[in-house]
C-alpha cells in the first residue's frame, strides 16, 4: 500500500484562531482508489481537502502527491482536479470552454483540446451541449460539466467537495452511479468529501470518518460500517439504536450488560469495565424479528410488542417496545407473517452486532 | 362612488397617473431644451440674435477649423487620460476593499467618497493648497532641499490631477459594486485548474467585472469631457477646454448658434463613447444570467 500511495498526508494540522480544524491527520490514498472522507459539518473534512488542493496551507505536517512533497506548492502546480459543491462553473464561458480550461492553462494546443473535449463530452454523456452557457443547464448537467472539467486533463488525483449535496434525491442516486463509473473507468484516485454516509457507502472503496478535526476510523467501508472503532463512528454511521445500560461482568471482548432489567451480551469496543455505565449501539437491520420464538437463533433474545410499523417501500421500520419499556427500531421486510401493530414478537441479534462503549459522561 | 373606484382601478388610468408626472418633467426640462439646441445649431447668430436661417456653417466651423477642433481633441484626450488613470488607480483599491475589507467594506468605500461631502469649489481650493506655488507639494520639496516644481499649478497637468481626484470615487464605486457581486471562489477554481494568479485574473476576474468597469469608465469619461470649473481654476492660461470655449459662445461672444452646434457635437461624441463601450460588453459573456437563451 505504501509504495502504491498517490496521496500521503502526514500529521497535518490547521488551526483557525482557537479552533483546531484539522488536528494531526495522517492518511494514505492508493492508486485507482475511491476514498471517502465522511464527517458531519464542521468536522474539518473540507479544510483537509483544501489543504490537499493547496488552497489552504497547513500549520504543520506534510502532503505528498505522487511521491512529491507538495506541502508548499501553490494549487496551480499540483496537477490535481477538483469538483466543488456549488459547481462553480465560469458563468462567462461555454460548457466547452469551461471543460477545456485546465488544458488551456497547461498550454495544450487547440487540436488537442478539441480531441479531449469530444472524448470527455461523450464520457459524461453531454454530447451536443458544448456551446451552451452554464445558466442554460440543469443542476445535474452543471455537475457533469464540473466533473468533466476536473477529469479532462487526467489529473493524478481528483478531489470532490460534497459534489452532490446540491442535487435532489433522485438525481443524486443517478449521479452516485455515474461518479463511481467515472472513477472505475478512468482509474484516477478520487478523494470524496461528504457528510452523507449513503454516498460514502455507495461509492467508496475505503473511507475515513472525521470528527472535530480528528480521524476517528479509517478502513474498508464494510469494516467501518460493521465494526465501528469509536463511539462517534458507531453513532454516526448507520442509523443505530442506542441502548443505555451498566456492565455486569465481562472479560475480553464479551460483556454482559444490564439494560433496564434485561441482560444482554455485547462486543466490547471501548474500555468499559464491570460497573461502568455503557452505551450499546445496535444497527436496526441487524436485529432479527419473528412472530415465534423458533425464528430466533441468536445469543441475545428479547420479547416485545410492536407499537408501530413505518412502511418505507422496499422495507419497513418496526418500532418495538421491549418489556423494560425501552423502544427499538428494527428494519425488516415490508410485511412479516403474523406481525402487526400490537403483536407480541421475538427479537434477536448476534453478540458482534452490539458494540459496547463506555457511556459519554463516564469517559476520563 | 363606485364609478370613481372603477376608474382608479383601470390599468390605463393607473399607468398614466404613475408615469405622467415624470414623463412631463422629462419632456419639459430635458427634451424641449435639447431639441431647441439641435434646432439652434442649424441657425445663425447676428448681433446677439438668433436668426432661423437654416445652414450647416456652424458644424463646418466646429469640425473644420483648427481653433475649435483643437479643443475638441484636447478635451477627448484629457477625458481618455483621466479615465485611464482612474481605472488603473481604482481597480486595486476596489479589489482590496471588496476582498479583504471584511466588515469595514462599506466604511472604506464611503471614505473614498468623503470629498463629495464638500462642494466642488472647496475641493478645487484644496487642490490649490496642495499643488500651488507655495502649496504642500512644493513646500515639502523645499523643506527637503529640492527645487520646487514650477509647472505644478495652473497647467493642464494640474487640471488632470484635479479631475482625477474629483472623479475617482465614481470609478471606484462602480468597480467595487461589480466585485461585491463577484464570486471570488471562481478564482480558486481557476488556480486549482492550473491558472497562475495573473492568468486567473485575466481569465476570470477581469471579464466578469468588465461591465462594472465599463460603467465606471463612462461615469468618469463623460463628466471629465464636460468639465469646465476644474480646468478654469486649475488649468491656468492654457487650461481652456472645449467646454470653456462652448461657454464663451453663450457668454461674451454671443454666438448661440455656434455654441449650440458645439453642444450637439459634445453630445454625439459622448454617445459615441458610450456606444463603443457598450459594444464591448457582451451580456452572456459578462456572466449575466438574465440575458435569456
Amino acid at each position: 500500500m505504501s509504495d502504491q500511495a498517490i496521496l500521503r498526508i502526514e500529521a497535518v494540522e490547521k488551526r483557525f484562531g482557537a479552533v483546531r480544524a484539522v488536528d494531526g491527520v495522517s492518511l494514505e490514498v492508493g492508486r485507482r482508489e475511491f476514498f471517502a472522507l465522511l464527517g458531519p459539518s464542521g468536522s474539518g473534512k473540507t479544510t483537509l481537502l483544501r489543504i490537499v488542493s493547496g488552497l489552504e496551507a497547513p500549520d504543520r505536517g506534510r502532503v505528498e502527491i505522487g511521491g512529491t512533497d507538495v506541502t508548499r506548492l501553490p494549487p496551480y502546480l499540483r496537477r490535481i482536479g477538483m469538483v466543488f459543491q456549488d459547481f462553480l462553473l465560469f458563468p462567462h464561458r461555454t460548457v466547452a470552454e469551461n471543460i477545456t480550461f485546465p488544458l488551456k492553462m497547461q498550454g495544450r494546443n487547440a487540436a488537442e483540446r478539441e480531441e479531449q473535449l469530444d472524448w470527455i463530452l461523450g464520457f459524461v454523456r453531454m454530447e451536443g451541449l458544448g456551446d451552451r452557457f452554464p445558466h442554460q443547464l440543469s443542476g445535474g448537467q452543471k455537475q457533469r460539466v464540473a466533473l468533466a472539467r476536473g477529469l479532462v486533463s487526467r489529473p493524478e488525483l481528483l478531489l470532490l467537495d460534497e459534489p452532490l449535496a446540491n442535487l435532489d434525491r433522485e438525481l443524486r442516486k443517478e449521479m452516485e452511479i455515474e461518479v463511481r463509473r467515472y472513477q472505475e473507468e478512468l482509474g484516477i484516485p478520487f478523494v470524496y468529501v461528504t457528510h452523507n454516509q449513503e454516498e460514502a457507502l455507495t461509492m467508496s472503496d475505503r473511507m475515513a470518518v472525521m470528527h472535530q478535526g480528528v480521524l476517528e476510523q479509517i478502513g474498508p467501508k464494510l469494516e467501518v460500517y460493521n465494526a465501528p472503532a469509536t463511539r462517534f463512528v458507531a453513532s454516526f454511521v448507520g442509523a443505530p439504536n442506542k441502548l443505555s445500560g451498566r456492565v455486569i461482568e465481562g472479560e475480553g471482548e464479551r460483556l454482559r450488560i444490564d439494560w433496564g432489567g434485561i441482560t444482554l451480551i455485547g462486543r466490547s469496543v471501548g474500555d468499559a469495565r464491570q460497573g461502568d455505565r455503557a452505551e450499546i449501539y445496535l444497527k436496526s437491520e441487524r436485529i432479527a424479528l419473528s412472530a415465534s420464538a423458533d425464528g430466533i437463533h441468536h445469543e441475545n433474545r428479547i420479547e416485545g410488542t410492536v407499537r408501530d410499523i413505518i412502511f418505507k417501500g422496499q422495507f419497513a421500520d418496526y418500532i418495538v417496545r421491549a418489556d423494560n419499556e425501552a423502544e427499538l427500531v428494527v428494519s425488516g421486510p415490508p410485511s412479516i407473517a403474523g406481525v402487526d401493530r400490537g403483536s407480541r414478537v421475538n427479537l434477536g441479534w448476534a453478540v458482534e452486532a452490539a458494540d459496547v462503549f463506555l457511556a459519554a459522561d463516564d469517559e476520563p | 362612488m363606485k364609478g370613481r373606484r372603477a376608474l382608479l382601478l383601470d390599468p390605463r388610468v393607473r399607468f398614466a397617473t404613475l408615469v405622467g408626472p415624470g414623463a412631463l418633467f422629462i419632456v419639459l426640462f430635458l427634451l424641449i431644451p435639447l431639441l431647441s439646441i439641435v434646432v439652434f445649431s442649424f441657425w445663425r447668430t447676428e448681433s446677439y440674435e438668433l436668426i432661423s436661417d437654416w445652414n450647416v456653417n456652424n458644424y463646418e466651423a466646429v469640425l473644420g477649423e483648427w481653433i475649435y477642433l483643437k479643443f475638441l481633441l484636447k478635451s477627448l484626450a484629457m477625458a481618455a487620460a483621466v479615465s485611464a488613470i482612474c481605472l488603473v488607480y481604482a481597480w486595486p483599491c476596489a479589489y482590496l476593499i471588496a476582498k479583504h475589507g471584511g466588515r469595514y467594506k462599506l466604511v472604506l468605500v464611503l471614505l473614498t467618497a468623503a470629498p463629495f461631502l464638500t462642494g466642488i469649489l472647496l475641493r478645487i481650493t484644496a487642490m490649490q493648497q496642495i499643488l500651488g506655488p507655495i502649496g504642500l507639494v512644493n513646500m515639502a520639496l523645499m523643506e527637503l532641499g529640492a527645487q520646487p516644481i514650477q509647472v505644478l499649478m495652473y497647467t493642464n497637468i494640474a487640471s488632470a490631477v484635479g479631475l482625477i481626484y474629483l472623479w475617482i470615487p465614481f470609478m471606484l464605486l462602480a468597480i467595487y459594486l461589480s466585485l461585491f457581486n463577484f464570486n471570488f471562489e471562481l478564482l480558486e477554481v481557476a488556480k486549482v485548474n492550473g491558472a497562475r494568479p495573473w492568468r486567473a485574473f485575466f481569465e476570470v476576474t477581469w471579464p466578469l467585472n468588465w461591465m462594472g468597469t465599463a460603467i465606471g469608465i463612462v461615469l468618469v469619461f463623460i463628466p471629465t469631457f464636460a468639465a469646465s470649473v476644474t480646468p478654469r481654476f486649475l488649468g491656468g492660461p492654457d487650461g481652456s477646454m472645449f467646454v470653456n470655449r462652448l461657454e464663451h459662445q453663450f457668454g461674451s461672444a454671443g454666438t448661440w448658434a455656434l455654441g449650440s452646434a458645439m453642444g450637439v457635437v459634445m453630445c454625439v461624441a459622448s454617445l459615441a463613447v458610450i456606444f463603443v463601450l457598450w459594444r464591448t460588453v457582451r451580456l452572456r459573456r459578462a456572466g449575466f444570467t438574465g440575458a435569456g437563451a
